[in-house]
Parts: C-alpha cells; sequence; structure tokens
C-alpha cells in the first residue's frame, strides 16, 4: 500500500540538471596551469601555540593557487603529552606515539563523516612512522602522546565540476602539511627530536603542451593534466636521512634516474618547508 | 598492527641478531640467503563460492586466504552528462590512461574493495588499514586493472577482494597477503559476456565458458598479457639488503620499505610477437614497472636498549645513583650493546634498496616466475 497522504519524489533517483556556462567551461578547459617555477613551492603561513589547553600545538595554512574557487590546506595540530601510560598498560621503554588525522567534515567537496575512514587511518599511519624517526624516544619511558591532526580545509578546486582523480594524489599533498605541522607542534611542546621533520611532495607530470613530462615539486593536482607518480618524503635535513617515503605512480623499472630524480625533488621541496618551519620556531623563541 | 607488535627479544638477542645480519654475507636466523624468500605452498581454486580464490602457506606457518568476488553493478551517470561523455562515480579517483583505448573505456577505482582480516585486531585497526591501502594502491597504481572491470558504459563489474590471515600473524603479513592477493586474481573468472552494447548485461551460464580476468599466453590479445602486481618487503641492516624479513629479522632492521612492482606490459607484448603460444620463454626479456613504495615503520624503534657494563651498577658502576641526570644522559654507542635506531635512513640506502628490488634477474622477476608455475586450475 503506497503512501497517499504525502506527495512523494519519484521512485528511482534523478540526477539534477547541471548548466555549464561558456566561461566555466573555458576554465575547465585550459586547467589554469602552473603559475609557479617548477620548483617552488607555495608560501605558507605557519604559527605555534595557537591552543592554549595542549601542551603543544601549530596552525599551517598553505597559500592558494591563485584562482577563485581553489582552497588551500588548513592544517591544525594539537600535542597532548608526554604523560603517563595508564597503570594498566604494559610497560614501554620508549614513549608511545599515537597519531590522529581527521579531514573536518567539510573540508572536501564531498562530505566526509565523523568517523575515521581508512585513508584517514593510513594517513595515520603514515605520520606516525614520519615522526618515530624523528622523535628521541627513549627520553620518556612509560608515557605516552597523542597528535592530533585536523585536516580544516583540504587543498581542492571547487570550481570544476568534474571529477577529475586528484583526490588521491591530493592525499599526499595533506601528507605532506600533516607532517611539517605536526613536527612544529612537537617543538612547541617541548618533546626532544633529533631535528625538525618537514614533509615535501615532488610529483612527474605531464601537461598537454610539453612532449615529455616533467618533475615539479608541490604539485596542485587541478593545475596538470596527469600526474603520472608522486612522492611524499619526510626529511631531517641537518642529519641527511629520511623517516618516511611514500611513492605512487607507474614508472618504469628501466629507468631508476627518474625515480631517483624524483625523490630528491621531494627532499628539495621538504627543504624548503623546513625553512619555514625554522624561522617560525627562532620567532617563537626569540 | 604487526610492523609495530611487541617483539620479545632481549637486548641482548637484539645485539647478537644484529651483528649476525650485518657480517658479509649475512648470517639469518633460519639459514637462508639474503635474497631468498620462505618456502611456501600455493593453490588456488580452493572456494567453490567465489570467482577466484588462493591460499599461501609459509613455511613459518602463516597462512593466508584471499577470495574474489564479482558482481555487476551499474554505472551511476553524474555531471549531467550528454552523449559522449564519461560515465562515472562521482568524486572518486579515476584510474589515469582513461585516453588509451576508444576512449570511451574508463575504469574507476570504486569498482575495487580490498578488505584485510587479521586474527586479534580489529578491523578499524590503522595497521590493517595500512595494509589493506598498500595493496589495493598497488592494483589500481596503472589505471589498467579498473578498466578490465567495464562491461559497458552502463554497468561495470564490482569487485570484491577478501584477504585473511588465517593463522596468527607471526611475521609482518605483507608478502604473504601480496602473495595470495595475486594468485587469486590471476585465477579469478568472470562470466562471458553475451550480450552487446549497451543493453543490460546478459552472461553465459556455462563456467566453462567464463574467461579469466587477466588471460594468460594468448597471442591473440598480447595487451592483455598483464599480470596484477606484486608487493615485497625488503630492508637493510647495516649494508646488508635482506627480503622477505622474518618477525625477528624486522626486529633489527634499520629501515624497512615495501616495494610494489608489475609486469610491464608494453614490453611483454613485443616479447609475445616473437614467440607466440610460448609462455615459458616470455619471462626471459620481462621488464617490471614501479607502482609504489612505503616505508614501513621498522619494530626495531621500540625495542628495549641494553645497558653496558660501564653504567651498570652490578659491574661496580657509580655514576648512575650518584648523578641522576648521567642516567638520562646520551651514552656512547658501545659494541655489542643494543641501542633502538634513531632518525631515519639515508636517501642512498633507501635508493639501493629500490635499485636491488628492480634490477634484471633479480627477486621480483624469481616471484613472478614462481607464481606462474603455479596450476590455475
Amino acid at each position: 500500500m503506497s503512501d497517499r497522504r504525502r506527495i512523494n519524489g519519484p521512485v528511482g533517483a534523478t540526477i539534477p540538471p547541471v548548466s555549464e556556462d561558456g566561461a566555466s567551461r573555458e576554465v575547465a578547459g585550459s586547467r589554469g596551469g602552473r603559475s609557479r617555477p617548477p620548483n617552488a613551492i607555495r608560501k605558507m603561513y605557519l604559527k605555534t601555540g595557537v591552543t592554549p589547553s595542549a601542551s603543544g600545538s601549530a596552525y599551517l595554512e598553505i597559500e592558494t593557487s591563485g584562482r577563485s574557487g581553489v582552497s588551500g590546506l588548513k592544517l591544525s595540530c594539537t600535542v597532548h603529552g608526554p604523560r603517563s601510560l595508564p597503570r594498566s598498560s604494559p610497560f614501554s621503554p620508549h614513549i608511545i606515539l599515537s597519531t590522529h588525522v581527521k579531514y573536518a567534515p567539510f573540508a572536501t567537496r564531498q562530505r566526509r563523516g565523523y568517523l575515521r575512514d581508512p585513508s584517514e587511518r593510513d594517513l595515520g599511519t603514515h605520520l606516525e612512522a614520519a615522526l618515530r624517526g624523528a622523535i628521541i624516544a627513549d627520553r620518556w619511558p612509560k608515557s605516552g602522546v597523542d597528535i592530533i591532526v585536523s585536516i580544516i580545509e583540504g587543498d581542492q578546486d571547487r570550481e570544476t565540476s568534474k571529477t577529475q582523480g586528484d583526490e588521491s594524489w591530493d592525499l599526499m599533498n595533506a601528507l605532506s602539511g600533516c607532517i611539517t605541522v605536526a613536527s612544529a607542534a612537537l617543538a612547541d611542546a617541548g618533546i626532544d627530536c633529533v631535528d625538525t621533520v618537514a614533509g615535501g611532495v615532488a610529483a612527474l607530470v605531464s601537461d598537454k603542451g610539453d612532449a615529455s613530462p616533467s618533475i615539479v615539486i608541490d604539485p596542485i593536482p587541478s593545475e596538470h593534466d596527469r600526474i603520472l607518480a608522486a612522492c611524499c618524503i619526510a626529511y631531517l635535513p641537518t642529519r641527511d636521512e629520511v623517516t618516511n617515503l611514500w611513492f605512487k605512480g607507474d614508472l618504469p623499472a628501466s629507468d631508476t634516474e627518474l625515480y631517483t630524480k624524483l625523490v630528491e625533488k621531494g627532499i628539495q621541496a621538504s627543504a624548503k618547508a623546513n625553512r619555514v618551519l625554522v624561522e617560525c620556531l627562532g620567532e617563537t623563541v626569540g | 598492527m604487526a610492523s609495530t607488535q611487541h617483539v620479545l627479544l632481549s637486548p641482548a638477542e637484539l645485539a647478537y641478531l644484529h651483528a649476525a645480519l650485518s657480517l658479509t654475507p649475512p648470517i639469518r636466523p633460519d639459514g637462508r640467503a639474503p635474497a631468498q624468500f620462505r618456502p611456501l605452498v600455493a593453490e588456488t581454486g580452493i572456494l567453490p563460492g567465489t570467482n577466484g580464490s588462493a591460499r599461501i602457506c609459509f613455511a613459518d606457518g602463516t597462512e593466508a586466504i584471499v577470495g574474489v568476488k564479482a558482481e555487476v553493478e551499474r554505472t551511476r551517470l553524474v555531471d549531467g552528462a550528454t552523449a559522449g561523455t564519461e560515465w562515472k562515480e562521482g568524486g572518486s579517483a579515476r584510474g589515469e590512461g582513461e585516453d588509451d583505448d576508444g576512449g570511451d573505456k574508463a575504469g574507476d577505482s570504486d569498482w575495487v574493495e580490498l578488505t584485510v582480516e587479521i586474527p586479534g585486531y580489529r578491523d578499524d585497526d590503522a595497521g590493517t588499514a595500512f595494509l589493506a591501502a598498500m595493496l589495493s594502491e598497488a592494483l589500481l597504481a596503472d589505471g589498467a586493472f579498473a578498466k578490465r572491470l567495464w562491461i559497458n558504459r552502463r554497468f561495470h563489474w564490482k569487485l570484491y577482494l577478501d584477504v585473511l590471515l588465517i593463522s596468527p600473524p607471526l611475521s609482518y603479513p605483507l608478502p604473504l597477503l601480496s602473495l595470495t592477493t595475486h594468485l587469486a586474481l590471476l585465477a579469478t573468472r568472470l562470466p562471458r559476456l553475451k550480450s552487446e552494447g549497451d543493453e543490460d548485461p546478459f552472461f553465459d551460464d556455462d563456467w566453462a565458458a567464463a574467461r579469466h580476468l587477466f588471460p594468460r599466453s594468448s597471442s591473440s590479445t598480447t595487451k592483455e598479457s598483464a599480470r596484477p602486481p606484486v608487493t615485497l618487503l625488503v630492508m637493510a641492516v647495516g649494508n646488508n639488503i635482506i627480503f622477505d624479513p622474518a618477525k625477528e629479522e624486522l626486529a633489527v632492521a634499520d629501515v624497512a620499505l615495501a616495494v610494489s612492482v608489475a609486469e610491464d606490459t608494453t614490453a611483454a607484448a613485443t616479447t609475445a610477437a616473437t614467440m607466440d603460444l610460448d609462455d615459458a620463454a616470455a619471462p626471459a626479456a620481462r621488464s617490471l614497472r614501479l607502482l609504489s613504495i612505503r616505508t614501513i615503520d621498522p619494530p626495531s624503534r621500540l625495542t628495549p636498549p641494553g645497558v653496558p657494563n660501564a653504567a651498570n651498577s652490578a659491574y661496580g658502576a657509580t655514576t648512575a645513583q650518584k648523578q641522576p641526570e648521567a642516567r638520562t644522559a646520551e651514552a656512547e654507542a658501545v659494541e655489542g650493546v643494543w641501542r633502538a635506531p634513531r632518525g631515519g635512513a639515508k636517501p642512498l640506502v633507501m635508493a639501493a634498496l629500490v635499485q636491488k628490488v628492480l634490477e634484471k634477474g633479480g627477486v621480483a622477476d624469481e616471484i613472478l616466475d614462481a607464481l606462474d608455475a603455479v596450476d590455475l586450475g
């Protein structure tokens, strides 16, 4: 028996019409293009000590790409601890790190739920690997620290109505931001590290105009036609060590030089982000 | 989980293991060569209710089962597409390279769902999510896999891969799960399509006529002689590179990487053209593609440090009691006393690890050859 009291919508799903005016089509067609030189990262704003109740905190904002409708990355990180572990937990000779990365429900084009989804858990694991190499863990036996990164605004182009497969690449940009902001927050909390770790991304992109693919650092997926491969690196500059390496893409194995170059550029991007980080921490101290 | 699970080894044992593995050539606890895998037993087609299944049992007793199930799903149309535009799921990542053949044959990474189940761990555990992300990332990296699931412009196959570890995780299960997934996908068959064009799909009900998702050694479809990727676990101790580490070996690793590689389809096409229907000779000219690399957080960072005799009060050291700050001060590294590694790995070491995986006639080649020999039923 169907419901006759209310006026119901059609049974099947319908798709609302989307009108595409000429201007937006043109923008989507040309897709902007990169305005920076290939080895320049976007400007970033970093500030520590933004959350008074946490023992350490930091806020990171990365510049938008200059086009309207494209949002930059906005991250906030809080560090709680080091604090003693509960009595019930087993003895640990090292500090126990727990990292949480969460997109705000409104951060991306598609709404995210309040529960962490697998990709966010995955980012948390990457972040933990990156930070664990930097922290001098044996100075705090029997203690734990919580590192919580919330992504307030994802790095996404809202103008383009079409999905372009950017999201999997966006994760890399988000991770590099997470590493940098978490490192600043750890320093703010006064947790000893061997060095400040910062994240950097490099990508192998191919654009319509160019014949051969080129390597750029800090890529914005919507500015390029295709991203062939990308890598995100967490790097300790004074020790010249990599704590986390995440590479994704499709490269012929015969050409390892391409891969080596990509990693080199990733390290370069990370070193640039590290300069901002060190300057910000210097301001706080001075 | 898993990579950081608790290792019940004393600092003295860890120091011994580390020293043994740093020798040239390294001496592994189970007597293997540095690039030797654990012996394994593999079979396919063990689950009659699935489209494809496989079981692999490693010699150390870890065992995994993978079942692949396929469902027909309607491809959702978004963005008010007009004639000739794409059909796709909203807001999902696309496989790239969709313009390669015919233009309209596009895949979507939403068409594959991979879950990993490890006994003793919650399924929303971060480590389990990491494993699942790693396996599906390698599978979808080249964008060609999702394209295989395309039926017509209105329908596609949705593939569910369920990866089950049925033994307790005695070692980091990544290589095991990856090899089992690889075999299960090789054995996967989908019913033959009888309908044509964009009409509702209608399939041949004869299972014997079903085609493989990854067709093998057919000279007519050389383009499709691809195989799913494999993910290898490789670690470095001192100057040595060690493949497929057991749990104890991973506990003293300086750095551990998971590297996913696949066979290069374009190169395979040229070899298949010269020697048709000869699958034994094809691997000779195999070339690989690098799909993904992830750093695995080595459990060595969580191991307890040893106390050198100079600082041990049982051996007459008195400094520890008198000056409490001396205890916390960084002691010099003493030969033979275990200390958890600190910091990361040199970029050159990481590059060497990747190079070792990718080299011609290396471990990746050996693994792919060995998996070739498994009867797909």
